[in-house]
């Protein structure tokens, strides 16, 4: 089942998926093939840790097949430099790209669709350069190739999203950790927004519903938040030094929700702090109980 | 022969001016790495009228000084061989066949006209020369109507193909898109008001080569006027020998309808220095060089004769224009500006950006967001065309410099980045009875999410509501740090009550004002 039509599929499923009892089923079989769900790899140098954060999940090619056409989806929403912890770490998106191609992918694609001036987030954030020189195929977001896509969902019925998103072989999510509003986070259910077309920001009226729709319909593969930086106030698009801690992290997983609520405890907090995390574990989407969990721990 | 170069000199001025208007475009850098504004720098009426209006002396004078003293030493070269907008005139001429019956109208006193009420005005501080300088024109037309119309006519034909979806078709288009893409289509769609107005100008004045070749050099150019004068005493000269026979074979073929039959008598200010009718003589009569005496019985060139009252008339319209021009309600708002005037960031204060302004449209073009846009009277009829940032249809980037790098007289001062982020251009407020978790009891958080300062000027305040249904909610409700609030107009932008947003940003507290202030 190539990719496309799995999400056909979730999609159709969708429904039946939030039906209460049926999910537990479906999360089971997947969690029963895995050795650890969740890595969470710490070190100096960011393309290791990512390394070996997915090497920790079973390797990039438990991940990537040959032949595949990838996106990787890091966060370029603003025109901050990497040290200012509003865009994802360049290093660890150039890792990514270049596993990915050592698994043997066919191309490596690389877009986000950006909030404030696409040119300046790609340059300024770095990652248009880094990933370029990783072999990876940057563009910025064409606005012919959004399509009406149907979501399952219960707040968003259909939205605009990437065809290049929703037609890969393979996806990975590459947010960063950074505080959002008051007190929410954006990880990796947030970062999906960056396929998103239309006007996105009606989206806040109804974020987590939306969210856990939108999660659904993409699936990603893999999913690494960047804990090189991390933002912890006046986030998403921050701007100031002392707000940014160095964890020198990245956590890996295959259960977006899992992911996230692993990434929430880098603030000091809970899955269940997070209104899209703890909807997408009622709807099934994951597993936010980090008790259930096989979490692995890696210095580098 | 000489024809040939000087078709290839302008071709070549042509291209660089062209390609430099296209590198007016960021790429994702602070800087563009070229002199896009070398032409304007070279212009020596902005150069004039500029140091007259607003009594500075402004940086990059070495070029326009430099035409000057090739004016002195060569005539109107300039207009000839380098001007960008006379090589598109020569470029249309060519299209009107040759009416020999037809005489040249000879209105050659109009832009001398023209050009004293433009000195006289910026002699008293009305800066109004923008309008009709040549290069401003160009720059200003091709910005703001030309270029964005090429581009959307590009653009609709390449989604044609690319939405019929045709195999091989559609292949080839999306790969020749490509290629337009990187080689001269803009990297987005540029909108601007006025686009209209401005290309049917442009076109028309374009269109008044069909009527006389060159028509606005000759008669309607003020620069052309300025280096006409300049070029009275040029040591570059033209010689008539015994050999011609007066056919008249010049006449039909001179640029400048400077009278090249009339030998001696010719008019050495209106010659554009094209020497076509060198080239044309069918008895190699006609010579250009540097003559000892160019006059044998040593009265002078036969100078432009505008009369007094023409002189005087136009002295007085000039000073007239400027109290006419201010005068209208607009410069009497206690202390305020038009709450729509903002100001581009490093934009002098009102009355000496007007005297400095020379409306060429570069901060438009290069404004990474399209939102600057060219001011209709939101700033008085002298303040016409110049940039005014309309937050709604483009927010001003917290980062990028480039609309005051590009400012030919420093209208917009050149900036560092740490200075730029703290210039304040204006000041957000919120409209309560429209933003969402005020009036709606809606969840919304955009205007905090997107504002660019380093410690947020936007916080939220957590608030109790109660929503139709008596179900209370905890809503988190917008406010404006007006200390910290630069007025970059993202919120307003990006805020999702399209059309009449709950936040918007007006002039008001702008850091260039001593006036235009709220706090204490």
């Amino acid at each position: 089942m190539n990719r496309r039509d799995f999400l056909k599929k979730t999609v159709i499923a969708g429904a039946a998926l939030a039906i209460p009892g049926t999910s537990g089923l479906f999360i089971k079989t997947l969690e029963a093939a895995e050795k650890s769900d969740l890595v969470e790899a710490h070190g100096l140098s960011p393309a290791a840790i990512t390394k070996a954060a997915i090497d920790g999940l079973g390797g990039i090619k438990s991940f990537i097949s040959r032949g595949d056409i990838v996106v990787v989806k890091p966060n370029i929403g603003w025109d901050r430099l990497p040290a200012y912890a509003a865009t994802t770490n360049p290093e660890v998106v150039s890792a990514v790209i270049t596993l990915c191609y050592e698994a043997g992918a066919k191309q490596v694609k690389v877009f986000d669709h950006s909030v404030v001036d696409p040119r300046r987030c790609y340059k300024q954030s770095g990652i248009y350069d880094a990933a370029t020189a990783a072999g990876g195929v940057v563009s910025y977001i064409d606005d012919r190739k959004f399509c009406e896509v149907k979501l399952a969902g219960v707040a968003l019925k259909s939205w605009p999203l990437y065809t290049e998103a929703i037609e890969a072989d393979k996806f990975i999510n590459i947010p960063i950790a950074k505080t959002h509003g008051l007190s929410t986070l954006t990880l990796g259910m947030k970062n999906l927004m960056g396929i998103m077309g239309s006007s996105r920001g009606r989206i806040h009226q109804s974020i987590n519903g939306s969210l856990v729709d939108l999660a659904m319909a993409v699936r990603p593969s893999l999913t690494i938040i960047d804990a090189v930086r991390i933002l912890t106030a006046n986030g998403p698009q921050g701007g100031d030094l002392a707000d940014v801690r160095q964890l020198n992290t990245v956590i890996a997983g295959r259960d977006q929700v899992a992911v996230d609520a692993l990434g929430a405890t880098l603030f000091g907090l809970k899955g269940a702090n997070l209104g899209y995390v703890v909807a997408g574990h009622k709807a099934g989407l994951g597993n936010m109980d980090l008790t259930r969990l096989k979490i692995k721990k890696i210095n580098v | 022969m000489i024809r040939k170069i000087r078709i290839a000199t302008q071709g070549i001025f042509l291209l660089t001016f062209l390609w430099l208007f296209l590198q007016t475009e960021s790429k994702g850098a602070d800087e563009l790495g070229y002199p896009v504004k070398i032409f304007l720098d070279a212009d020596p009426l902005i150069f004039i009228t500029t140091i007259l209006s607003s009594h500075t002396w402004y940086n990059a004078f070495f070029l326009a000084i430099a035409v000057i003293a090739a004016t002195i030493l060569l005539g109107r070269v300039f207009c000839g061989w380098v001007c960008p907008l006379g090589t598109l005139n020569n470029m249309v001429g060519a299209l009107q066949k040759r009416q020999a019956s037809r005489a040249p109208l000879n209105w050659h006193w109009l832009k001398y006209c023209l050009l004293i009420f433009l000195i006289t005005a910026s002699l008293f501080s009305l800066q109004i020369t923008g309008v009709f300088d040549p290069i401003s024109l160009l720059i200003r037309s091709l910005s703001l109507s030309v270029y964005p119309a090429a581009s959307y006519a590009a653009r609709a034909t390449f989604d044609m193909f690319y939405n019929l979806n045709i195999p091989v078709l559609t292949g080839i288009s999306e790969f020749i898109y490509t290629l337009f893409k990187k080689i001269w289509l803009p990297f987005q769609q540029p909108f601007f008001l006025q686009s209209v107005f401005l290309g049917l100008l442009f076109f028309f004045i374009l269109g008044l080569n069909l009527v006389e070749k060159r028509f606005w050099c000759k008669y309607l150019c003020p620069l052309g006027a300025l280096l006409g004068l300049l070029s009275r005493f040029a040591a570059l000269d033209r010689s008539v020998s015994e050999g011609c026979n007066s056919c008249g074979a010049c006449t039909f073929d001179c640029q400048g309808s400077a009278a090249p039959d009339k030998k001696e008598n010719w008019h050495k200010s209106e010659c554009l220095a094209c020497m076509n009718c060198d080239d044309l003589c069918p008895q190699n009569a006609v010579r250009f060089g540097f003559f000892k005496k160019t006059h044998p019985d040593g009265s002078p060139v036969a100078s432009v004769d505008l009369g007094k009252r023409r002189v005087i008339g136009m002295i007085l319209s000039g000073l007239a224009a400027v109290p006419l021009m201010r005068i209208s309600a607009i410069n009497k708002q206690a202390g305020a500006s038009d709450p729509k005037l903002i100001r581009p960031p490093g934009s002098l204060d009102e009355k000496q950006f007007l005297a400095c302004c020379v409306k060429c449209g570069e901060c438009m073009k290069v404004c990474i967001t399209n939102g600057l846009q060219p001011a209709f009277l939101e700033a008085g009829f002298e303040g016409i065309w110049s940039p005014v940032l309309v937050p709604r249809i483009g927010y001003c980037e917290y980062r990028c410099t480039l609309c005051g790098q590009v400012c030919p007289t420093g209208a917009i001062k050149k900036l560092e980045l740490q200075v730029k982020e703290k210039i304040r251009i204006g000041t957000a407020m919120i409209d309560k009875g429209r933003c969402l978790p005020y009036a709606h009891s809606t969840p919304c958080l955009v205007c905090q999410e997107v504002c660019p300062t380093p410690k947020k000027a936007i916080w939220l305040e957590k608030a109790k509501v109660v929503n139709r249904n008596g179900n209370e909610l905890t809503l988190n409700q917008p406010h404006v740090d007006l200390e910290l609030c630069i007025g970059c107009g993202l919120c307003e932008a990006k805020c999702p009550i399209l059309g009449q947003p709950a936040i918007y940003v007006t002039s008001i507290g702008e850091t260039r004002s001593k006036d235009n202030q709220l706090l204490l």
